[in-house]
């Protein structure tokens, strides 16, 4: 099969896609937003489990979100994967990725969602070690796989819980039932699926496989790691907000481990090298400010930031894509510099990504990132600290993404450059594409016009949703929203560019050790080595050693030994004289005679 | 006859044979355990043989039953049998070690 070919079959599968999904959004959107079911088949008998779609806004928002990002990023791959030897196989992984998630997002029960979520775990592994001949490619694979499966088994857990209390996986008839049969151990059912979306989308405990996962080709890494698979934990808890809102821990452990979450991979962000490991640990943190949504209750706010974060991200990562296409492969950004001049237009796209994502008005980011910080705030309480400690992962977000675009594209060049140019027509189309929904993406749902909650408001029709504070609280949080993303910008600025440390001659206490302790990721890996992959290691080999070694072996060994040893002590008992066997022989007679005479009846 | 008359007849009760069989059944199982010639064993288990048919006739007499002259024929036929294989063992035995004690016979020992 030629590139031709593959690129006509894919590109116009894809297209179809999109006018079917175009369709079926319009479908619902005349009917109100209804939900639209659909029922394949009967997949179990006893308890019926059906194998059945359902589409509602929640879905079709998902729906039509991966179908266009899917053609968008494949018509950047013809290009960027163009001339590799596995070019035919790299589109056929990518759309089975597609195929999966759309079985994600479209399931009428936790079943056959489960079946999708494994499958984009399987095509997220394959792609993840695409190019698998390099080792490290296949080992962030392997990581990848299992760290997910750590939350699977969570998720697993969870489903059979649902499956006990509801004796159904039907979306709609457990959420009909929340109040009616409310599970006795509810926030356990929630932990246990939170688990599973904690593993998916990379959150606190399991988030350092999302970095590594960077080895898979750059178009991919931009539609699974960073737009759609990851942001399949946020909307599976969206899709169980009825069961969610009953559940106080449920709420508060999501809330604080993406707060943290959000915080530490922000300050991990801040000083990587590897051009695509900050857009990997930046994912993690806006992934983040999508679990604080949820926890909040503001589910509106969780999907509206997933839907903006999926262009920006996508865009950033395409515009990612293109500069290490056009730098051979060099993906270290002190090695660039001074992009701007060569490469106009991906640095233009990417600025523009970079301010949506800091969330300067009016770009995407700005109104998702600032409904859910306003949500948050309009709890009170103990959110508003929540809601100052997000405040300051979104002026790091800004800061570090800042720093980004400017080491690669204005700072002054370390060496020469001569050989990058602009990337090629293929590959900037779709960034401007991209340009252009990461500005306007955001006007869906904005406090002006409430387009998204809309249409999410079927989904949501018995959750107690979080809404924004009203006339000036709302001014005051969001002048403060761009103030911090501002601020951050104007730092990175300052620092990278202008070195305002070296103008001054300010010197900063640990500052090696902040940046060292920043490259390492807070040295989570490392101490999650120690526990887990040492601890393991040397947990099984005593084990090995103890209970395997002494305990299991010795106890077959000692019955063998015992049975020789005796055997051997009965066998002295033959003598080889006939005539003392006649005497045991007489012996034995006499007292079967004895047993005979004095005790009637037990014998016979 | 006279003298017959005279004196009580003394009447051989079952009790009689009885007590012959178990004083036979003796000899022959203290002849098993004290001799070592294994043609004397062999003579000694004939006795006991012979010894469990009487009980046997004795029975069958007391009780007006044939089943245990039945029986002593089935003993009787084993024993014919079991004196050819026997003996023919012990002929093997004899040549190989020219005597026939058993107590030689002892390879077999634990």
């Amino acid at each position: 099969m030629n590139e031709l070919l593959t690129n006509f079959v894919t590109l116009n599968a894809s297209l179809l896609s999109v006018a079917i999904s175009f369709f079926l959004f319009g479908y619902i959107f005349l009917d109100k937003f209804k939900p639209l079911k659909f029922e394949l088949f009967e997949w179990f008998p006893d308890p019926q489990i059906v194998f059945e779609f359902y589409l509602d806004g929640l879905s079709g928002v998902m729906m039509v979100l991966i179908c266009t990002l899917s053609l968008v990023i494949q018509l950047f791959s013809t290009s960027y994967m163009s001339k590799d030897e596995k070019y035919t196989k790299y589109f056929e992984y990518f759309n089975f990725f597609v195929f999966s998630m759309l079985l994600l997002v479209l399931s009428g029960n936790f079943l056959v969602m489960f079946f999708g979520w494994e499958l984009v775990g399987l095509s997220s592994y394959l792609l993840i070690s695409f190019w698998s001949e390099k080792k490290s490619a296949s080992k962030a694979g392997n990581k990848a796989f299992i760290l997910n499966r750590i939350g699977d088994f969570g998720f697993l857990i969870g489903l059979m819980m649902i499956l006990n209390y509801f004796e159904t996986f039907n979306f709609l008839s457990i959420f009909e039932n929340t109040l009616k049969t409310r599970p006795e151990n509810l926030d356990l059912m929630i932990l246990f699926l939170l688990l599973g979306a904690f593993g998916k989308s990379a959150q606190f405990p399991l988030f350092s496989w999302l970095p590594d996962a960077m080895e898979g080709p750059t178009p991919a890494s931009a539609l699974i790691h960073a737009a759609t698979m990851v942001t399949a934990g946020v909307f599976m808890l969206v899709r169980i907000s009825p069961l969610l809102q009953f559940s106080e821990i449920g709420s508060i452990t999501i809330i604080s481990l993406g707060l943290l979450t959000a915080l530490i991979s922000a300050f991990a962000a801040i000083n990587q090298d590897d051009i695509k490991k900050v857009l990997a640990y930046s994912t993690i943190s806006q992934l983040g400010f999508m679990f604080i949504a949820i926890g909040a209750g503001a589910y509106v706010a969780a999907i509206f930031h997933l839907v903006t974060h999926a262009f920006f991200k996508a865009l950033l990562f395409l515009g990612a894509g293109a500069v290490i296409h056009e730098m051979h492969h060099e993906q270290n950004i002190y090695k660039m510099g001074g992009l701007r001049k060569k490469m106009p237009v991906t640095a233009a796209m990417m600025g523009i990504g970079t301010l949506a994502i800091s969330g300067i008005p009016p770009l995407a980011g700005f109104w998702s990132k600032d409904e859910i910080l306003a949500s948050v705030f309009s709890k009170g309480g103990i959110y508003y600290g929540f809601w100052a400690l997000s405040l300051l992962a979104a002026l790091m977000t800004a800061f570090y993404m800042g720093r980004h675009w400017l080491l690669i594209f204005v700072k002054e060049p370390s060496n020469e450059l001569d050989s990058v140019n602009e990337a090629p027509k293929n590959m900037t189309r779709p960034l401007i594409l991209l340009g252009l929904f990461s500005i306007f993406i955001g006007f869906i749902n904005t406090p002006f016009f409430h387009g998204l909650e809309k249409v999410l408001h079927e989904t949501l029709y018995n959750v107690e949703v979080t809404h924004l504070p009203k006339g000036i609280t709302l001014a005051v949080l969001a002048f403060l929203s761009i103030g911090a993303g501002f601020t951050g910008l104007a730092l990175a600025y300052l620092i990278y560019i202008f070195d305002i440390f070296g103008y001054f001659k300010i010197k900063i206490p640990f500052l090696k050790q902040i940046k060292k302790l920043s490259k390492d990721v807070l040295n989570l890996n490392k101490i999650g080595n120690l526990i887990f992959v040492k601890g393991m290691k040397s947990l099984s080999r005593k084990v090995a050693v103890s209970v395997d070694g002494m305990t299991i072996d010795g106890f077959i060994n000692g019955v063998a030994r015992s049975f020789l040893k005796s055997s051997q002590q009965i066998s002295y008992s033959q003598t080889g004289l006939v005539r003392s066997y006649v005497v045991y022989f007489g012996l034995f007679m006499l007292a079967l005679i004895l047993v005979f005479l004095f005790s009637p009846g037990v014998l016979l | 006859m006279s003298l017959g008359k005279e004196r009580p007849m003394i009447e051989v009760t079952s009790d009689w044979y009885l007590t012959l069989s178990a004083i036979l059944f003796s000899i022959g199982f203290l002849g098993m355990m004290i001799r070592k010639n294994a043609l004397i064993m062999f003579m000694c288990i004939e006795l006991m043989l012979n010894a469990v048919n009487l009980t046997f006739i004795t029975a069958s007499n007391h009780l007006g039953l044939v089943d245990g002259q039945i029986a002593v024929f089935f003993v009787l036929v084993v024993a014919a049998a079991e004196v050819v294989v026997g003996l023919a063992i012990i002929v093997s035995i004899f040549k190989k070690q020219e005597s026939a004690s058993v107590d030689m016979l002892s390879s077999s020992k634990g």
